[in-house]
């Protein structure tokens, strides 16, 4: 069974219809990439996934869940984790208090207990930062831990950001360009930790990036998109070379 | 030449990092105010008693704002309210249900949190200058009920309070220490920081756990809190539930200690000195909180003692020149003024900016 089941959602905003019938699925474990010109609705899919909007028609189902009308924090608890294309850190906060804000949904300790400290909440506190710990050396974040994100560099907390949607221990992780604005080596870093990720932690993704080659080198599977409609979804070099999404691309003629 | 060893010991534990003291700096200055909180009620003059007395109760109104506004990013001018609710609530606990000491005053917190989570809600479909101007219209409808629900507050001429703060053979309206009696002042002063303290390590503890870090999140970026599974009505309507709580133990023991309350203690200007405390303290701090309580406190008392050997300065107006009161309210505004314009982050930027120095001390950086 698929753990993403996505059939035939469309999201419209007033005249504009942002999604028209989309379909897809993610197998678990799977990298699965979006790719598509400015505008296709590949970051509106992600709004549809985490709740974050609601699609007029279709269905979309985790696991065999229907997550239509399920709102963003419920979301969250049912394993979906997700990093934003123009981030979406807590900047005053520590690195480590954003990856601990990650383990949220999986923490129990309320305002009472939290007050008090002793028992319960120090408990949960010490298990947690020890688990961040692992999250914060496969990101690399060592030196980092205490700095507030406001005065990182920008390739560092796009770093930051995927330690976070990690530490929720996602069965679907979406990644919004991971590598925007990164240089050439912190775009290939950036693509070494999501195969880690991918591999080791067996993590479903799915990934929305511009840089093609991180995409054809990392992805399983490839879907093209313009203007809110699926163009094409295959292996990484059948959707090369498919005609129209050269021609979405390139423009009409070049293929 | 003898190492100079660092102001911190490395963490070698996770527990270290949990450590709220974690300089020797900071556990002294901890053990200074906790000498402070002996000596003081002891040797200070039965004036400055009873101003800190009042700067303690402040402190505490300012601790509940600062997790609602520097912690959650909600603005409120309604905590004025909250206060009287406080207070009111607890002259009824105490005197008409006769509850004694620690539980009026939780339940005159509890109802005050009550309320304040009802108008929680409000905060989720409003934000910034629109949820002011909500919470000052909640301000106005307090006011009405103070001025009018006359069995319960005695109208606009106040009521007198019966709520003695008494357990055991702790009576803070009259404490007897190695065989002297101490002052209404002195008692209320070792009890009203001692509140102070628990109620200062309770905030503590909740911004640097689960459901603080939560708030923070909300605060900076409400929708990805959203998205990583951080209810905004859970934790929005329990930032009101908390800080309204605060504001409600605050003005219990203010009605307590006054023993009489009217509509006029709890107007706007009470709302607008608790924004004042956070600002000149330090927003999104808890020691900020009760730097800016003692502050804006004392300063207005300090003008007043100095005002003598002022020039242009008379006792009663009758002279030329300013009245000292009038001079006190020029110097609140100024100060506002200056901490938004020069310090926004307030006294407790500056405590960390002098602390910095001298942990780097001798370099300058």
């Amino acid at each position: 069974m698929p753990l993403l089941e996505v059939e035939g959602i469309t999201l419209r905003f007033g005249g504009v219809t942002a999604l028209s019938g989309v379909s897809f699925t993610v197998e678990p474990g799977e990298l699965f990439a979006i790719i598509g010109p400015n505008g296709a609705g590949k970051t509106s899919i992600f709004n549809c996934l985490n709740g974050v909007y609601r699609p007029a028609e279709g269905r979309i189902a985790l696991a065999g869940q229907s997550l239509m009308g399920v709102g963003a924090t419920q979301t969250a608890k049912l394993g979906i984790a997700r990093t934003f294309q123009n981030l979406g850190l807590f900047s005053h906060l520590t690195v480590l208090e954003n990856i601990l804000l990650g383990r949220h949904h999986l923490m129990t300790t309320g305002f009472l207990a939290g007050a008090i400290w002793w028992g319960r909440a120090r408990r949960e506190e010490l298990a947690q930062r020890r688990h961040c710990e692992d999250i914060i050396e496969l990101l690399e974040l060592e030196p980092y831990r205490f700095s507030p994100v406001s005065l990182l560099p920008y390739g560092v907390r796009k770093r930051v950001e995927v330690a976070r949607a990690v530490a929720m221990d996602p069965r679907l992780l979406l990644l919004d360009e991971p590598a925007a604005g990164m240089n050439l080596e912190e775009s290939e870093d950036m693509a070494r930790y999501i195969r880690e990720i991918n591999e080791e932690l067996q993590v479903a993704m799915i990934l929305v990036e511009h840089d093609m080659h991180m995409v054809m080198d990392l992805a399983h599977r490839v879907m093209a998109m313009d203007f809110g409609k699926v163009l094409a979804i295959g292996l990484p070099d059948e959707v090369r070379t498919n005609p129209a999404v050269i021609e979405a691309y390139l423009g009409a003629g070049a293929a | 030449m003898k190492l100079r060893l660092p102001n911190t010991r490395l963490t070698t534990e996770y527990v270290q990092d949990t450590a709220l003291f974690r300089s020797w700096t900071a556990r002294t200055g901890i053990a200074l105010c906790a000498l402070a909180w002996l000596v003081a009620p002891l040797v200070l003059p039965e004036y400055w008693a009873t101003v800190l007395v009042y700067a303690g109760i402040a402190a505490i109104g300012a601790l509940g704002l600062n997790l609602l506004t520097g912690f959650t990013g909600q603005v409120s001018l309604g905590h004025a309210a909250f206060y009287g609710i406080g207070a009111y609530s607890a002259a009824v606990f105490a005197e008409r249900f006769g509850l004694p000491f620690p539980f009026w005053l939780i339940a005159a917190a509890a109802v005050g949190g009550m309320v304040g989570g009802l108008t929680g809600p409000f905060a989720l479909r409003l934000r910034g200058n629109y949820l002011v101007i909500v919470s000052l219209g909640l301000l106005v409808l307090g006011q009405h009920v103070f001025e009018n629900w006359t069995s319960v507050t005695g109208g606009l001429t106040g009521r007198t309070v019966r709520a003695p703060v008494v357990l055991g053979p702790f009576n803070a309206g009259s404490l007897v220490l190695f065989g002297t009696r101490l002052t209404r002042s002195q008692g209320y002063l070792y009890f009203v920081w001692a509140v102070v303290t628990v109620l200062a390590l309770a905030a503590r503890n909740i911004v640097r756990t689960r459901p603080g870090r939560a708030l923070q999140a909300i605060r900076d970026r409400d929708l990805a809190a959203e998205v990583i599974g951080v209810s905004q009505v859970h934790y929005k309507v329990g930032a009101f539930v908390v800080s309204s709580g605060y504001a409600a133990c605050a003005g219990a023991i203010y009605a307590s200690y006054a023993r009489f309350v009217s509509p006029l203690d709890f107007s706007l200007f009470l709302s607008i000195q608790f924004t004042a405390m956070i600002v000149v303290g330090g927003i999104g701090t808890i020691h900020g909180s009760i730097l800016g309580a003692l502050f804006l406190t004392l300063l207005p008392r300090a003008i007043e003692s100095v005002s003598g050997s002022l020039p242009f300065v008379s006792q009663d107006g009758s002279g030329a020149g300013l009245t000292v009161q009038s001079l006190n309210q020029a110097m609140f505004g100024l100060l506002i003024i200056c901490f938004l314009l020069f310090e926004p982050l307030g006294i407790a930027e500056v405590w960390r900016r002098i602390a910095r120095y001298f942990k780097a001390w001798p370099f300058t950086y």
